[in-house]
């Protein structure tokens, strides 16, 4: 059965595209097949991010529009094949589609996907609603700041008011020294004030800029805590029950034959 | 001395205003006296009557308008209650009623208020969730929130400042009761907590009151529960 899945935020630059695809690349490593649908259209970056910028032709447009078929626009993954992208058209707006182009959009490619990541652009306006007209759950990301959190508690509502019975939330860009210290909200602070069920929580690391300036997901890379990070919510997104990663754990070395014996 | 009956045009016809304190059949010969006078000029016009000034049973309107017909050629063609102080009266009534109606009933809500959303209710209103901030309750009568509350409440909207509103956290952004507003103190949302250990989570209801014109938050107990 297949699962369409929109990922947003309200706010901007809290980190909706790059958990898009991680998450996408992450359960292409569990082998599921997965189509990444780009929804921000006129500031195309989910392409960028995965590193297949250069392999558009075609575009969510053309394909709403006719000007192409569903699988022309489709980009495959360099890294699984079992992993697809439809990219966002760069030269208009938002108004190009509409909430029932989406849904049919979305319907289309369920036959074909076990899991349908929507990329959401920020905002609560024609993009939001294009976004989420199709979806069956959502991926709330929220970082430990009183903004992000404002705008995603309003975004829950809108959620819940459109029905999306599934809504789960991503803590992302937690700094735990600076929670520990006390100047950072913890996942408990940010779920008391959300009360919706948290799927995962993602560290700032700075493996994220590299990854992301590369082109590269780093979804399931064992040797970063963001890359454990996103692969837990992964396996939680398919049902999995995963324990809460530690993030305070520093990477020292002795932790990591720790971690190896632990392992073995 | 003063005029005793007073002819006014309104809108219906023509408007009687009578003295209250003169016998009522002197009154009536104050009134035949008027019409006569002005007969000529009424002619035989049909026009609807309203009073103003004097309480009057039915009978007393009756004679009243027999005395008119007989002492000129007007038509009356009904009689307009135009009484102000009933009118007041019975709006006040109705008012009354409904603000206390308004404490008297209430609905449940169930749910999380998020930020953007208004929830609005004739009655008193019971939230099981938490009211968010940038969320908004309105309504004439109580608001109980059993949870946060920390966005805006604003409990007897009608006007009525002895409606309340308690939450079993009070954080609130504005509350409003009546033409009362509170805001809280500026404070920074969320206060980093400086090495302390999580500790249980201690409830502590508070309610909401109007006293001298300012809005007071007390913890519940027995003995503000009685006042309310």
């Amino acid at each position: 059965m297949s699962e369409v899945i929109v990922i947003t935020s309200g706010k901007g630059g809290v980190g909706k595209t790059t958990t898009t695809a991680n998450v996408g690349t992450g359960l292409a490593q569990m082998d599921k097949k997965v189509v990444l649908i780009d929804t921000d259209i006129g500031l195309r970056n989910l392409d960028v991010v995965m590193g297949l910028e250069n392999r558009i032709v075609y575009n969510l447009v053309d394909v709403v529009e006719g000007n192409c078929r569903m699988k022309q626009a489709l980009i495959k993954d360099k890294r699984y094949p079992n992993l697809y992208l439809l990219p966002s058209a760069q030269t208009r707006d938002k108004s190009a589609v509409t909430p029932e182009q989406m849904m049919k959009l979305t319907e289309e490619l369920r036959e074909e996907f076990d899991y349908i990541l929507l990329d959401c652009p920020a905002g609560i306006e024609q993009g939001f609603k294009n976004a989420i007209a199709g979806a069956d759950r959502a991926l709330v990301i929220t970082t430990p700041e009183v903004s992000a959190i404002r705008d995603a508690d309003r975004i829950i509502g809108l959620l819940e008011a459109n029905e999306i019975k599934q809504i789960h939330l991503i803590v992302n860009r937690l700094r735990m020294d600076m929670v520990s210290r006390g100047d950072m909200m913890s996942i408990d602070d940010v779920t008391d004030i959300l009360a919706i069920k948290l799927i995962g929580a993602v560290p700032d690391d700075e493996q994220i800029v590299i990854s992301t300036n590369q082109g590269e997901p780093l979804a399931g890379r064992t040797d970063t805590l963001a890359g454990q990070a996103y692969m837990n919510i992964c396996r939680r997104v398919t049902g999995e029950e995963v324990p809460l990663l530690d993030l305070a754990a520093k990477s020292s070395v002795w932790s990591k034959i720790v971690n190896l014996f632990k392992k073995n | 001395m003063s005029q005793t009956v007073v002819l006014k045009s309104n809108k219906y016809g023509i408007n009687l205003i009578l003295d209250h304190s003169i016998d009522f059949d002197q009154l009536l010969k104050d009134i035949a006296a008027k019409f006569e006078e002005a007969a000529s000029f009424f002619k035989g016009a049909k026009m609807a009557l309203s009073f103003e000034g004097r309480t009057l049973t039915q009978e007393e309107e009756l004679r009243i308008v027999d005395t008119i017909t007989s002492h000129s050629q007007l038509a009356i063609v009904c009689i307009v209650d135009n009484d102000k102080l009933r009118e007041q009266m019975i709006r006040e009534a109705i008012e009354q009623q409904e603000e206390e109606d308004a404490v008297k009933t209430g609905q449940f809500y169930k749910g999380t208020l998020r930020s953007g959303q208004i929830l609005e209710c004739e009655a008193s209103i019971i939230i099981l969730g938490d009211v968010n901030p940038g969320a908004k309750v309105v309504c004439r009568g109580n608001i109980v929130v059993l949870g946060s509350l920390k966005g805006n409440a604003y409990a007897g909207a009608g006007g009525n400042e002895t409606a309340f509103v308690a939450a079993l956290e009070m954080d609130p952004v504005q509350i409003k009761i009546g033409d009362v507003i509170g805001r809280s103190a500026d404070k920074a949302f969320w206060v980093g907590r400086k090495k302390k250990k999580k500790a249980e989570p201690v409830i502590d209801p508070q309610v909401a009151v109007v006293k001298d014109g300012n809005i007071y938050i007390e913890p519940i107990t027995r003995g503000l529960l009685n006042n309310l």
